[in-house]
């Protein structure tokens, strides 16, 4: 449990060097400097809180970072890191720092259609082309009670096209009314935060609730837990008050579908090991709900990973690092992509589209035989065995 | 940070590593500082905290190239991993290389018949601890800073911590040590006898390499002493009205069988120190932690001497829930840190029957000096504890901190009168050496580095002799100077 956050000043001169955050940070375990560690970091941070000049070096450590929340987890001083890296990201971003970063093209993005990709707002309606049983109606529908909130990879890169059809598929079959924004659905935020742009995450905050308002749901569901986090914990903050809406992760949402009885998988004879999203269990919290999900189905067998729930090892893929070092984010996914090896699992469900991405890559070109599902396609695969029978 | 070779020092070694050996400024920028904050200037006057370089083996046999061309080239070596004491111990004092070990990570092998682990040196004890009991394993001992110490690192400091009242101290438990000494060689330090191996540098009992805080050698691989994993473990939380009536029980109960795997205790003013630093403490007074492991009848014997001695010297025994809760945040004593920014402490060896002797005197001397002092303690023997003491400051208002900085000395100045001596050297307990060992010891410790490290390679400026800023006559006189000016500026600093 971290103390409450009470500046980057502060917090960087509480830091005891300790190194905790050391043993369990990705980055320092992939490079090996002291500067690339969050003791190295706060270090860094600290000359950004008194106002000092950086070098381009030590600006490149700041985002080389994937705020995947170990260091808080483990800091003995009970800082708050992750606000703390963001903070720093915030003052180095004012000082023109994203300049000298390979990030303009994701800010670039972001400003000009609203999502992490570039692509046309249109085009994240392209995975609704493949879909069994929902049609056009889908989208924008006043009066839906639940708002299924797709985010930037689910919707726009093909290795999330599936997650969103498999969520769209067992929310239609287990009888939920629900709706998406289709077009009008902007980026969570949650890139802008980590370039160090705020007031930016906020604005697009802001046009995402006006939206979910105007169609009067209750409820928002996201395939993403970085999306999710954002809406449960970052809006309220970003926006200066409660949403009024529920919000709820895939996985919450469909362990709440399972229990009421609503979805009835067929029995899958496998084992697998599940993989904790980052943003979804150390940042929010959540890790009995996949879990859950999983035990639902009958005949599986989740072997646990060496490292698990709030001691998982991140995949690599948030933070913007992917953006900033793609070599670095793979070297982060092959470790982890060790210890699923070591399980002896012939799955790996995670509950992430972003993990799903950067673990599958990492199956590649590792040429492993392990097969990286989200929890929604995992569980849309045993209702379609029910299905068939 | 890879460097053009034309532009390299010791492109040598850069073509021996790789992209793991850097002479770029900002990367070595980092390896100036352990958990001390030290004022740059006052660094600057004490040593030449910069390295040339920094080096990343990860292999014994990259370790043994580092240090023969290092000896071969007269260059200081300083060993360094986690890098988690405050005194300097794995700072470069002369620049030189930093030979960062932390890349020699990992449980190597685990013999389940002869209970040994062979095990790197940069493995840090809690994830060694994890993978140990994954495997049905566990360690006898591991430092109350086990998230980040390492193997190396703890056995090199004469470590003692957590399990070392049942165990013994760390150094016990090293079945083989194997190190790359002052010349490169490699050698073997067979737990019960002497030096082996190829090396013609001398022979060494184990328990003198393994406190030698990298001054001897340098360790590449530790067999360990494990034990299988305790079927039962029992914690106890005590408040005393009293810190002699806590010193009694502590005293009887270290000393009794069964023997507890841990006894920790703090004073009062720790606890208040904990709610300044914005936590609740799981319960306020003088409190001893209790923890007993192995058979369940071990617990539960332990169990029936602790209440025997709860009711001999007036205590009560808190729930068992916040006694659990007490024995989970065991690596944390570092939250009081909240309550500086920042904090300055003094670590010392102390006779158990004088804890609270010497508790009434620094928390006396605390009063005196304006300056609140929590103190703190882990039972690592029978009639021995480590003991911390600490206090806040802020090293923002340098003329303030460097004036706190006085504390230190005098809180050592109470630990010697109570026949206590400094827990590590590195550079800044190299004042107290003289008062630390008898002439004898001190004398056989300069002899066993002359004749290990003739050239005075591994980790120099540490240990044997302080640096002239901290030469005794000069440091007293400049502490008292200091206490001086900081008891006439009371208020005004």
């Amino acid at each position: 449990m971290s103390a409450p956050y009470t500046g980057l000043d502060r917090e960087a001169l509480i830091c005891a060097h300790c190194g905790y955050c050391q043993a369990v940070c990705p980055v320092y375990d992939a490079l090996g400097w002291e500067s690339a560690g969050p003791r190295g970091r706060m270090t860094l941070a600290a000359e950004v809180a008194r106002g000092n000049p950086v070098e381009a070096a030590a600006a490149r450590r700041i985002y080389e970072c994937t705020l995947c929340g170990a260091c808080r987890e483990v800091c003995s001083t009970r800082i708050d890191t992750v606000a703390a890296w963001l903070d720093a990201r915030k003052r180095l971003a004012a000082h023109g720092a994203l300049n000298g970063l390979p990030l303009g093209r994701l800010r670039d993005n972001l400003t000009a259609v609203h999502n992490v990709t570039g692509d046309p707002p249109r085009n994240r309606l392209l995975w609704q082309e493949n879909l069994d049983s929902a049609g056009p109606e889908l989208n924008g529908r006043n009066g839906a009670e639940v708002l299924y909130f797709v985010g930037c990879v689910t919707g726009l890169y093909p290795q999330g096209h599936t997650i969103a059809e498999a969520t769209t598929e067992l929310l239609t079959h287990a009888g939920t009314d629900f709706t998406t924004l289709g077009g009008e659905e902007w980026c969570c935020g949650f890139p802008y935060l980590g370039l160090g742009l705020p007031d930016e995450a906020a604005r697009t905050a802001a046009h995402n609730l006006a939206a979910v308002r105007a169609l009067g749901v209750t409820t928002v569901v996201t395939s993403c837990p970085s999306c999710y986090h954002m809406w449960r914990h970052t809006y309220p903050t970003l926006l200066g008050g409660s949403l009024d809406v529920e919000v709820l992760h895939a996985s919450e949402m469909l362990a709440r579908l399972l229990a009421a009885g609503d979805i009835t998988p067929a029995p899958l004879d496998e084992r697998i090991t599940y993989h904790d999203p980052c943003d979804l269990g150390r940042n929010s919290g959540v890790y009995d709900a996949p879990r859950q999900v999983l035990a639902a189905i009958p005949g599986v067998e989740l072997v646990e990973m060496a490292d698990n729930r709030e001691n998982a090892l991140c995949c690599g893929g948030g933070g913007n690092l992917e953006a900033v070092d793609p070599d670095l984010s793979a070297r982060i996914a092959q470790r982890r992509l060790a210890q699923a090896i070591e399980t002896g699992a012939g799955i790996l469900v995670t509950s992430c589209q972003q993990c799903k991405r950067t673990l599958a890559n990492a199956t590649r070109r590792e040429k492993v035989r392990l097969k990286v599902l989200d929890l929604t396609e995992y569980l849309w695969r045993a209702w379609r065995m029910t299905d068939r029978e | 940070m890879a460097e053009p070779a034309d532009r390299l020092i010791h492109p040598e070694l850069a073509a021996l590593l790789g992209d793991r050996y850097t002479e770029d400024r900002f990367e070595r920028s980092f390896y100036r500082r352990d958990l001390a904050s030290v004022p740059p200037f006052l660094g600057s006057l004490v040593g030449r905290t910069l390295p040339a370089a920094v080096a990343r083996p990860r292999t014994t046999e990259e370790v043994s190239a580092i240090v023969r061309y290092a000896h071969q080239h007269r260059l200081p070596v300083t060993p360094r991993a986690a890098a988690t004491t405050a005194y300097w111990n794995a700072v470069p004092m002369r620049n030189g290389l930093v030979v960062d070990l932390n890349g020699m990570r990992g449980l190597v092998s685990l013999d389940e018949e002869r209970l040994v682990a062979t095990v790197l040196p940069g493995t840090r004890w809690e994830e060694l601890g994890r993978a140990l009991e994954r495997r049905g394993y566990a360690l006898l001992s591991y430092p109350t800073s086990a998230p980040s110490a390492t193997v190396g690192g703890w056995i090199s400091m004469e470590g003692h911590g957590i399990g070392s009242l049942k165990f013994g101290g760390v150094a016990g438990q090293v079945v083989r040590l194997e190190v790359v000494l002052a010349d490169g060689e490699i050698g073997n330090v067979p737990g019960t006898s002497r030096v082996s191996g190829t090396s013609a540098s001398g022979t060494l009992p184990v328990t003198r390499f393994a406190a030698a805080e990298g001054t001897l050698g340098i360790i590449t691989r530790v067999e360990l002493i494990v034990r299988r994993r305790p079927g039962a473990m029992g914690h106890h939380l005590l408040v005393f009205p009293h810190m002699t009536a806590l010193q009694g029980a502590a005293v009887a109960l270290a000393a009794a069988a069964p023997r507890p795997f841990y006894a920790h205790f703090v004073a009062p003013a720790y606890t208040e120190f904990l709610r300044r630093a914005g936590f609740e403490p799981n319960a306020s007074g003088p409190l001893l932690a209790l923890t007993y492991d192995g058979e369940p009848g071990e617990v539960a014997a332990g169990a029936e001497n602790v209440r025997r001695e709860v009711g001999r010297w007036g205590g009560d025994a808190l729930p068992a829930a916040v006694a659990t809760r007490e024995w989970e945040e065991r690596f944390l004593a570092l939250r009081l840190k909240r309550a500086g920014p920042s904090v300055l402490a003094a670590e010392s060896w102390l006779p158990l029957e004088e804890i609270a002797g010497y508790e009434a005197d620094v928390s006396a001397l605390g009063r005196q000096q304006g300056l609140p002092t929590a103190t703190y303690g882990t039972v690592v023997a029978p009639g021995l504890a480590t003991v911390m003491s600490l206090y806040p400051c802020d090293e923002t208002r340098v003329i303030s901190y460097l004036l706190a900085l006085s504390l230190t000395k005098k809180l050592y100045d109470v630990s010697f009168r109570h026949a206590g001596r400094p827990y590590g050297t590195g550079v800044w307990n190299t004042p107290y050496l003289s008062r630390s060992f008898s002439g004898t010891e001190a004398a056989a410790r300069r002899g066993h580095k002359a004749e290990m490290d003739p050239l005075n390679i591994l980790n120099p400026g540490k240990s044997y002799a302080p640096p002239p800023l901290l030469r005794p006559p000069l440091f007293k006189t400049g502490m008292e100077i200091l206490a001086g000016v900081r008891r006439a500026g009371r208020g005004a600093l």
